[in-house]
């Protein structure tokens, strides 16, 4: 893990990459409008967060690829139509 | 008729020792060979002019690009102002496009328009 073996992209963001491509896979598997949410939603937290965090900051970056993959396994589920946004102080997304 | 004729009078010499349903199951298959590589004859894979043009499609329609900027020489980044996100959701919207599923290895070398036309034009899948 975290071996870097292409010259432009380190290990770790190709882990937030591939974890954001899983997102968009699984959006995919919602019906339209839940898909659209769901797309617009995660594109807006991988942007925010890429914008807001220091790239060096490994420590938060692997807390939130973690929670990342967390989310990711309970959208997976058929029962999980969609992802909703709860605003407390700092921009969290919350399941519904 | 003469090609069910042929195929019996063929399989019959190997499997004298199987049973009934042996010689239908395998002339089942036969069958199914040949009208499989009749789908195929007649070829259905699309010409490399046809996967620049929905490439090429697919980038300009693009939300964050400008579509005068796109031409087959264009690299995402480099050329068009996208970050990696934004490459990542290209590749997406490719696979969508020609019904493909690029498994991350690729999906993170495709970097411009000639690499995606050149992996989508030589993958037998793409439709």
């Amino acid at each position: 893990m975290g071996a870097s073996s292409g010259p432009r992209l380190s290990g770790i963001q190709k882990q937030v990459l591939s974890l954001y491509r899983e997102f968009l896979r699984v959006a995919r598997s919602k019906s339209g409008e839940d898909r659209h949410q769901i797309e617009s939603i995660v594109s807006a937290e991988f942007r925010h967060n890429s914008n807001e965090i220091d790239c060096k900051n490994f420590i938060y970056i692997e807390y939130l690829l973690r929670r990342g993959k967390k989310q990711l396994e309970q959208l997976k589920s058929p029962d999980i139509v969609g992802l909703s946004y709860l605003n407390v102080g700092s921009s969290q997304p919350k399941k519904t | 008729m003469a090609l069910r004729r042929a195929i019996l009078g063929h399989i019959r010499v190997p499997v004298q020792t199987l049973t009934l349903t042996g010689i239908k199951q395998n002339q089942q298959w036969s069958l199914c060979g040949s009208s499989l590589r009749f789908m195929s004859s007649h070829d259905d894979h699309i010409t490399k002019e046809e996967v620049i043009e929905r490439v090429l499609s697919v980038v300009k329609s693009f939300p964050k690009v400008d579509p005068s900027q796109v031409t087959t020489g264009v690299h995402f980044q480099k050329d068009l102002g996208l970050d990696s996100l934004d490459n990542v959701e290209i590749v997406m919207a490719l696979e969508e496009e020609f019904k493909l599923e690029i498994p991350d290895k690729e999906a993170d070398k495709i970097d411009s328009c000639n690499l995606a036309i050149e992996y989508i034009s030589n993958h037998p899948m793409a439709s």
